[in-house]
């Protein structure tokens, strides 16, 4: 069973969490004029990489805090985990 | 108005499972807890409050992953700035709230929408490894988890080690599979319905 470690709980089954995507997509700036473009690339658009990626999870059966992963998307390995408000 | 337990029509008393020629002591014992104020206490992410300066029914607000209690409360931590305060002072509620102002703190009674399931025995941590993932052998007494059982997301709370015990909370609408589940993996074993 793969383990994550929630920044909030320590190590955690991989059960207790959801998975959340691709974690550095940003927001079009509020209240600022954005093209078809634009938003359909934040909505829709993304990569599919090979080799480490930062993700997003969500200790949902846990402290329901979501964080920020780096994973190799090839081998399973998890090289860091961090809270939101924190760089990875 | 008369209220009925999540598991009135569900849990059964007597002896179930591999019981004959065991030893009485060594059987699992299994109850649903039912008649204690639940509530959930949020600090909200843009309030700067001091949470260590308050207490419930004397007890501070514990540290992540424990909890803190006494004889007739038990505070659990559920994530950064969550906790779930369980009572059997039913007034509890009432009488606390006025400690916490609505700027900084969401208190919500959620004493209806939880099954309490208490499990007492030696063999209470193979009941638990069957359906849940936790590293069971490094949480004792006043450490508390949330995680899944069998695919539902539960609460352990650990209430003590010698007897080993623990109570586990899931939403009142699991709580017949919750049931299911535990006295399931309890059959090998034999135990007790009280
Ligand atoms: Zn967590």
């Amino acid at each position: 069973m793969l383990n994550i470690k929630c920044p909030y709980c320590g190590d955690r089954a991989q059960k207790e969490f959801a998975y959340g995507g691709d974690g550095t997509v940003k927001r079009p700036e509020l209240n600022k004029e954005v093209s078809n473009k634009e938003w359909d690339d934040f909505v829709y658009m993304r990569k599919s990489l090979r080799g480490k990626h930062i993700e997003l999870w969500h200790h949902i059966s846990g402290c329901r805090q979501w964080f920020r992963a780096q994973r190799d998307t090839a081998t399973h390995e998890i090289f860091k985990t961090a809270k939101i408000s924190e760089e990875i | 108005m008369k209220t009925f337990s999540s598991l009135f029509n569900i849990h059964k008393k007597g002896k179930f499972g591999d019981f004959e020629n065991k030893n009485e002591k060594n059987l699992l014992k299994i109850e649903e807890l039912s008649n204690l104020l639940i509530f959930q206490l949020v600090k909200f992410k843009s309030s700067n409050f001091e949470v260590k300066k308050i207490k419930i029914d004397n007890l501070n607000l514990p540290d992540p992953l424990k909890s803190s209690s006494n004889s007739s409360t038990r505070i659990l931590w559920m994530g950064p700035d969550n906790w779930l305060v369980i009572s059997s002072d039913l007034n509890l509620l009432k009488q606390e709230e006025k400690k916490f102002d609505d700027k900084n703190f969401a208190l919500t009674d959620i004493s209806h929408s939880r099954t309490i399931i208490e499990i007492e025995g030696n063999l209470t941590d193979e009941v638990i490894k069957k359906g849940c993932p936790l590293d069971i052998n490094d949480l004792k007494q006043g450490d508390c988890a949330n995680s899944v059982y069998n695919g539902m997301s539960i609460v352990i709370d650990f209430i003590s080690d010698d007897p080993k015990k623990v109570r586990i909370f899931s939403l009142r609408s699991f709580g017949e599979s919750l049931h299911h589940s535990i006295t399931d993996a309890c059959l090998e074993y034999g135990y007790i319905g009280n």
